[in-house]
């Protein structure tokens, strides 16, 4: 069985690489196709995605979690070496924890229960996408079938996770209200587990990928297992971004979550969503300031200055239109995508909301 | 002009004091220990040729003050003419006396904004602090119709020794009323609070938790309820940016029409003020000696001359160097890079420690003592 996955380069599977630019080489697929340059990640760090939206990528990147114990156990059911096991069973007991509550399938559910659902809801997995479902299945299936080196490969993208963790911490913790520190808590772990793991599984690779025909698998392996990671939020781009084309059965807002999960603390407050209708409230004015030639939003005991993007939203706020109906409007305006723009002014708007200056 | 700033910025704001009539006498009042008198205050037609100027040169907010700016027979007139000039008007009332029987009208004239003053959470309390008996429930019931109206509404706390302790009941108080917004701001300590720093001076821990207070409370209430915190200068590290620098975003105007760059800047006696009566705003604002005389960085010593936040704080207040450090040119001694800064710490801490005396309450045609207080001397010990 052949990779059906394009490698890196022709020239270099002809010959033997050294460990260095083995090693390089394996970089090199990850600065390419690791998942942190998934246009749904660019969303989730920037602050651009709705609380749902967010939810939907909680729920879904729960079953690879949950998978992740089951494929080590795989792998390291493969292995001959009692010394290669040692280090291999430390990926289980990271994520399973050695008691109940304990652990990186626990933090994750944390994170889960974060962003408003309910822990059977979501351990259920009745909700993820089908897509999901079939991307973390191959990747366990692949560790059964293929070599004990490809195996090993696959695991590397974990060479790279530190960057997208630390990005994706930051990014979170700033643009979304409803995402704490305690939530975020299985990030931290891994920013000291992964790079352990993974400068094991580096040196394992280049010391037994001893031929270009080994050196060509594990790079295969490595780049099937990115597509592992690419697929999963191509899944959720297709279904809760755009196009919006959810599968019957896939989890839809307002299931499975808590009962107060989205309850607002009190009358005109609260995260705004696409389907809201924003107006701004008595005392808060659009206004063109000509001496200074520019529009500002006044505000009590305030001013807003306003790009020209600020200006083309506000323009349209006017406690008839859903914000929905405001970014459609904007796409068509700008040519450009309705949901793209709708995550986009939902950041300004609710924004916006937690100041005071506008409401739904 | 100077050459950092070659160009004249445009003013924002304009505080317009339209009366220094007011029925609470509270003892840390920002207006001058001499008040302006009913018949020496602008008409309305003069305000209102003041408000057309204002917008001309670049104003978007206009804040109604005083004094109580509702104690103004002209006050609904008043608020007309800023929806009609596009500018947005902010009522800084105390809520008491004729406020609640105009607030109506006010809302039909345009009016944007309510700040509402509270002295305190307690009745007894806060009565005692604005020297006047029964204000605590004609606040309550006025706040309540602001908010019946879809007005937004802004509590305003002044925090001092003898409210300090009801930080948190003043949060509370600010979301039971519906404010949007909470300012918790420490006593400045000019005019009447000036006189009466000793009676309202609290100790660095009540502040510091006070501080810890507003913090928790921003945390717990985002999206619900905005709190602006005015830390008290006397703790502070580095002074504030008075009225956002000198003559940079604020016009003040007070009952007489006399215009200043700051509500305190009367107490800078050798100062030459215009009146609107005898020159445009627009002129006052670019040529009058009292606010080219602090604009811009031009008239620093150091060690804000060579300070790299002269343009951010603007070396602090005037008011405050003249009266503290003797010259208003000085460096604020609420900074700590003042060589008073430690003894203006000293002094906070040693009056906070004291019992308090009884506070001298504001009165129109008191006889106050302007020059109560000596300024401080490096030499001199306190």
């Amino acid at each position: 069985m052949t990779a059906p996955f394009p490698l890196p380069s022709a020239a270099d599977a002809q010959r033997l690489l050294s460990p260095e630019e083995m090693e390089a080489a394996l970089r090199d697929i990850g600065a390419r196709r690791y998942h942190n340059l998934h246009p749904f990640h660019r969303l989730l760090h920037d602050g651009k995605l709705s609380k749902d939206q967010v939810r939907a990528w909680a729920l879904n990147r729960y079953y690879y979690q949950a998978m992740i114990p089951v494929k080590d156990a795989a792998v390291l059911a493969r292995m001959e070496d009692a010394s290669l096991r040692r280090v291999w069973r430390q990926r289980i007991v990271d994520h399973d924890g050695d008691s109940p509550g304990d652990g990186g399938i626990e933090r994750w559910l944390k994170l889960a229960e974060g962003v408003g659902f309910r822990r059977d809801y979501v351990e259920s997995t009745q909700g993820i996408l089908s897509a999901t479902r079939f991307s973390v299945d191959a990747y366990v299936h692949f560790v059964k079938e293929r070599s004990l080196l490809e195996a090993i490969a696959s695991s590397l993208t974990e060479m790279f996770s530190p960057t997208i963790i630390s990005e994706r911490v930051a990014g979170m913790l700033k643009n979304y209200d409803f995402i704490t520190k305690d939530t975020l808590a299985y990030f931290d772990k891994r920013l000291t587990q992964a790079p352990r793991d993974a400068e094991f599984a580096i040196d394992y690779v280049k010391q037994h990928a001893t031929t270009p025909e080994l050196q060509r698998q594990a790079m295969a392996a490595l780049t099937f297992k990115c597509n592992v990671l690419w697929t999963q939020l191509d899944a959720l781009y297709f279904s809760y971004v755009a196009p919006g084309m959810t599968p019957p059965d896939a989890w839809t807002p307002g299931t499975g979550l808590v009962p107060d999960a989205d309850t607002p603390k009190a009358a005109g407050t609260g995260t705004i969503g696409p389907t809201d209708v924003p107006r701004l409230p008595r005392g808060v004015r659009l206004r063109h300031d000509e001496v200074r030639g520019q529009y500002v939003l006044l505000a009590p005991e305030r001013t807003f200055d306003l790009d020209a993007n600020a200006v083309a939203v506000l323009s349209l706020v006017d406690g008839i239109r859903s914000v929905r109906d405001i970014a459609g409007m904007l796409a068509e305006k700008f040519a450009a995508d309705r949901s793209v723009i709708e995550a986009d002014i939902l950041v300004m708007l609710n924004d916006l909301a937690t100041k005071r200056v506008l409401e739904r | 002009m100077n050459a950092l700033t070659p160009i004249l910025p445009a003013p924002v704001g304009l505080l317009a004091e339209l009366t220094h009539r007011c029925p609470l006498r509270c003892p840390y009042c920002s207006n001058p220990l001499e008040l302006d008198r009913r018949s020496g205050e602008l008409d309305t037609a003069t305000w209102q040729r003041v408000l057309t100027e204002a917008a001309a040169l670049g104003v978007l907010h206009v804040h109604l003050s005083g004094g109580e700016p509702t104690a103004r027979n002209d006050i609904v007139e008043i608020t007309q003419t800023c929806a009609k000039l596009g500018l947005y008007s902010n009522l800084i009332t105390s809520g008491v006396g004729g406020a609640l029987a105009k607030l109506d009208a006010l809302y039909d004239a345009g009016l944007d904004h309510v700040q509402l003053s509270v002295q305190g959470v307690d009745a007894a309390n806060a009565e005692k602090i604005g020297g006047l008996k029964n204000a605590q429930p004609q606040k309550f019931a006025f706040a309540e119709r602001v908010t019946q109206l879809g007005l937004p509404l802004t509590l305003n706390s002044v925090i001092h020794r003898g409210n300090i302790h009801e930080v948190e009941g003043f949060i509370d108080l600010a979301v039971k009323l519906g404010a949007k917004r909470l300012e918790v701001a420490h006593t400045q300590y000019y005019g009447w609070a000036y006189v009466n720093r000793a009676s309202l001076m609290p100790d660095k821990a009540q502040v510091d938790q006070s501080i810890r207070i507003v913090e928790a409370a921003r945390e717990r209430l985002k999206g619900q309820l905005v709190i602006d915190l005015v830390v008290p200068d006397y703790y502070a590290k580095y002074p504030k940016a008075c009225a956002g620098g000198w003559g940079r975003k604020l016009i003040n105007v007070t009952p007489a029409g006399k215009v200043l760059p700051c509500h305190a800047a009367e107490t800078i006696k050798h100062l030459e003020f215009w009146y609107v009566t005898d020159h445009s705003l627009s002129d006052i604002w670019s040529k009058s000696p009292a606010f080219t005389a602090y604009r811009g960085t031009d008239w620093m010593k150091e060690p804000c001359r060579s300070c790299d936040r002269r343009e951010k704080d603007w070396g602090g207040c005037r008011c405050q160097a003249l009266a503290l450090a003797g010259d208003a040119a000085a460096t604020d001694p609420a900074c700590s890079l003042s060589p008073l800064h430690a003894k203006v710490r000293a002094l906070a801490t040693e009056e906070a420690a004291e019992t308090p005396p009884d506070y001298v309450y504001r009165t129109i045609g008191s006889n106050v003592d302007r020059d109560v207080r000596a300024p401080l001397t490096e030499e001199a010990p306190l």
